[in-house]
Formats: structure tokens, C-alpha cells, sequence
């Protein structure tokens, strides 16, 4: 038993470099993780390792490429910045996020801004409209969650160097914003303004091209007159983007009127 | 190396004593934390090279290299506030994001990609870095430590961590064993870390 425990250890402590190499695969990861949380000796040890490894980083440093800088600027003049941790708080329930996430929304003065704004700072500012509506709905974590990892995807579509806004009426009322990467074969729908649907209906957005039509998804329920963001990749050749009203669990295909047809 | 138009001279970022930047940095992280855009503008001049230089690395196509070193900049920006000085250097923390987040892209896209890149797996990467790097003194100092280690030693750490490869890739590539492998990547970063200096 002790045997087996110790050399159980040992295997975990000898994972130390590989992990801080990022050369384990994820279940590995996690398994380390939850090694090295009770494992102090681990934490000190991975930490002087990671100076190390900082170092053959910046041994590779390469001069940036022209105009990352202003466009990461122009997203960041627009992006939340995640608050510190309060420890004399607990931790926020899903009504006191909305009410926090409220006000995020409204000092973003949309739709104006995005409206006046143009190119890059207007994609940057979808970016976090994008960001506060990850958390504006539902549960905190779970959202915040969900805001992490579209968000990321989003950025990818937002900052990519071609990114190209174009705004639109939606019939029936409300206007959408598209933002597209032709690079990244990928867009970002957002809507102001939609018309509320019964709780049985909902807004479903489609790719309608040569191939045939696919489904986007269903759009989130809007907040504040604000629905999506809702990316939408896999882009082809000769694609329009589509929006119509559907039963609430989504349709095969779509069985009303366009509301809205962008060729893209 | 390429001469894609920079309108910085790298050299000035690059050739920046690593100790006095790492304690800048901390600081300049620290403003950001507060929503300060010049102290974010000052990030870039600091590492911006150098995360960019590290994502290429890893992902080797310069158009991702230059989206994915652009999240990292941003994800520096929005989780500021988490960086915590008595967990290691700034320079650390945010070098650590950029390797994890090259090493996520390049698996994420590994499937389809797995073809071509056990066709460049045949090149040889530290000769291929040692060939790169300009000279400096932090770049000499890396070479000289990296000189240092076995050849298992050397190869495991620089197909790991310039080249994106798990442990389990690397010991196919080098034809030992896994357990090597870990033993070796663990003994190397260790005696890197003493021979760089930058012992905790």
C-alpha cells in the first residue's frame, strides 16, 4: 500500500516537466492539476521551472507584425477586464450577476456606438457587447463559462484582419449586424430591436448556399432589445445568411417568410 | 528570418535586460489590472516579441501565429487582475498563456494536420532554433544552457516546448520510452533553470 502510494507520487512528480511544457495531453493535465493542489513542494518546483521555460520563449522573440498592436488596442478599449477576486464576498448568484451585468450593458450605449463607430473599433466593440451578454443571462459560471469559450472564438473572427461590418434591417423589425472573416470562414450575427416572439417560437439562423441549406442554431432569448452574439462558422462559397421565425425547438428547415437575407 | 514590415525595431524589445523588463512588466501588468492603456501599450514593446515568437514557434503558420498572439495580448488585458507576483515572474505568467494557448491551437487543428506534420517532424528543431537566434545576450545565454543538457534532454525539450509535441509524441519521435521521456524533460528544465539563473 505505502509502496504503491509513494511510487504513485513519484510518477506524478516526474509528470512536472512535461507539464509545464504543455506536452501532456488534457486528462493528464487535469490529474496533475489535482496533484499539485495539495502538493506545495509541486507548485515551487513548477514555478522556478516556468522561469526557465519563459526564457526559451523570449529567446525566440520575433518582431511584430505591422498593425496587431492597434488592432488588439482598439479590442481591448472595448473589452471588459475580468474584476479581481473579492474574498469578502461570496460568490454572486445569477440574479445579483444580472443586475451587475445591467449596467455593463447600458454605460455600452448601444446601439450608438456601434453604429457610429467604423472597421476595427466597430468589430471590437460587437467584441464586447459580446463579452457582457455571455453573463447577462442565466447562471454566472455557466455563462461565464460559455462567454470564455465564445468569446475566444469570437475574438479569432473580430480581430482577424479582414473582418468587414455590415448592418442590415430585419423585416417584420429590428436590425442585424454581421461581422465576417472570409479568412476565418466565420461571422458574428447580432441583433438589436428584434420583435419578441411567444415563448413557443424563437429565431433561427441559417447558411443558405449552392450545397443546401444549414442551420445556424436557435438565437439565445434577446436582453435589453439585444440578441446574440451567435457565431456561425463553416462558411462557403456563394452563402447567404438567413434568419426566420420557428417553433422554439428549431426546425429542419426553414418554414417561414425571410426575415432577413444577406449574401455573404 | 522573414522581413514582414515591422514598424518596430524588434531589436529594441529583444536586447531589453531580461530582469529589469521582468520587473517592469509586473508593474505595467499591474496598471492594466487597473484599465490602464498605456501600461498595455507598454506590454507590447515588452513581450509582445516575444509571444509572438513563441506561438510561431509552436504553430509555425504565420496567419494563426499572428490571431492566436493577438488573443493571448487580449486575454493578458481582460484577466489582468489574476496575475499574482508571489507565483512567479510576470514574464512567466504571461509566456505560460501564450505556450498553452499555441500548443491548444496547433491540437485542436492536429487531426487534419497529423499528415503533414509527421513529415516535419523529420526536421531537426534545435538546429533550426540555434540557426535562428540572433545574438544577444539572453539568446546566447539560452543556447549555451540548452548546449548543456543531453542530447535526449535537449531534443525532448525543444520538440516539446518548440514544437508543441506531448511527451507520448515525443518519446515515438526519439524512440524511447515514455517514462524516459518525463524523467528527461523534468532532469532538462531543471538544469536550465539552475543554469539560467532564475531559481525561485
Amino acid at each position: 500500500m505505502k509502496l504503491t502510494k509513494k511510487s504513485q507520487i513519484r510518477d506524478a512528480h516526474t509528470l512536472a516537466g512535461a507539464y509545464v511544457m504543455d506536452a501532456i495531453s488534457a486528462p493528464d493535465r487535469e490529474r496533475f492539476e489535482r496533484h499539485l493542489a495539495g502538493c506545495e513542494e509541486c507548485a515551487q518546483e513548477i514555478a522556478s521551472m516556468r522561469e526557465a521555460t519563459a526564457m526559451l520563449g523570449t529567446a525566440a522573440a520575433e518582431p511584430l507584425p505591422a498593425g496587431l498592436k492597434e488592432r488588439v488596442m482598439a479590442a481591448a478599449a472595448v473589452t471588459r477586464q475580468q474584476p479581481p477576486a473579492d474574498e469578502t464576498e461570496p460568490v454572486p448568484l445569477a440574479h445579483g450577476a444580472r443586475t451587475r451585468a445591467g449596467t455593463w450593458v447600458r454605460s455600452l450605449a448601444w446601439p450608438g456606438r456601434l453604429a457610429l463607430a467604423a472597421g476595427g473599433a466597430a468589430a471590437a466593440a460587437v467584441l464586447a457587447v459580446a463579452v457582457v451578454f455571455g453573463v447577462a443571462n442565466g447562471s454566472m459560471q455557466q455563462q461565464l463559462d460559455q462567454a470564455q469559450a465564445s468569446s475566444q472564438q469570437i475574438a479569432v473572427v473580430m480581430t482577424a484582419q479582414d473582418a468587414v461590418m455590415t448592418t442590415g434591417p430585419v423585416a417584420g423589425g429590428g436590425t442585424a449586424t454581421i461581422v465576417m472573416s472570409h479568412s476565418r470562414h466565420a461571422l458574428v450575427f447580432t441583433a438589436q430591436g428584434l420583435h419578441a416572439l411567444p415563448a413557443s417560437r424563437g429565431y433561427e439562423l441559417w447558411l443558405i448556399g449552392p450545397d443546401g441549406i444549414r442551420s445556424v442554431g436557435m438565437l439565445p432569448a434577446g436582453s435589453r432589445g439585444m440578441t446574440g452574439p451567435v457565431i456561425a462558422s463553416g462558411l462557403r462559397q456563394g452563402d447567404h445568411l438567413a434568419l426566420t421565425a420557428e417553433p422554439a425547438d428549431g426546425s429542419a428547415r426553414p418554414d417561414t417568410p425571410m426575415m432577413l437575407d444577406i449574401a455573404l | 528570418m522573414t522581413a514582414t514590415g515591422s514598424q518596430e525595431p524588434g531589436n529594441r524589445a529583444r536586447s531589453a535586460p531580461a530582469t529589469a523588463a521582468g520587473t517592469d512588466l509586473a508593474g505595467q501588468i499591474t496598471l492594466v489590472a487597473r484599465g490602464d492603456a498605456a501600461a498595455f501599450d507598454a506590454i507590447f514593446e515588452q513581450i509582445g516579441p516575444s509571444v509572438f515568437g513563441v506561438v510561431k514557434r509552436v504553430i509555425r503558420d504565420p496567419a494563426q501565429s499572428e490571431e492566436v498572439t493577438q488573443e493571448v495580448l487580449l486575454e493578458v488585458w481582460r484577466t489582468a487582475s489574476k496575475f499574482d507576483p508571489g507565483r512567479g515572474s510576470a514574464t512567466a505568467w504571461v509566456m505560460t498563456l501564450a505556450h498553452r494557448r499555441a500548443v491548444d491551437r496547433v491540437r485542436s487543428v492536429q487531426k487534419e494536420a497529423e499528415r503533414e506534420r509527421r513529415i516535419a517532424a523529420a526536421e531537426i528543431p534545435y538546429d533550426e532554433v540555434m540557426e535562428a537566434v540572433e545574438s544577444s545576450f539572453e539568446r546566447e545565454r539560452v543556447r549555451r544552457c540548452l548546449s548543456s543538457l543531453t542530447e535526449v534532454q535537449r531534443e525532448s525539450v525543444t520538440l516539446a516546448y518548440y514544437r508543441g509535441y506531448t511527451y507520448g509524441q515525443v518519446a515515438s519521435l526519439l524512440g524511447v520510452p515514455t517514462g524516459t521521456v518525463k524523467t528527461r524533460m523534468r532532469d532538462a528544465l531543471i538544469r536550465l533553470r539552475d543554469c539560467l539563473g532564475v531559481a525561485e
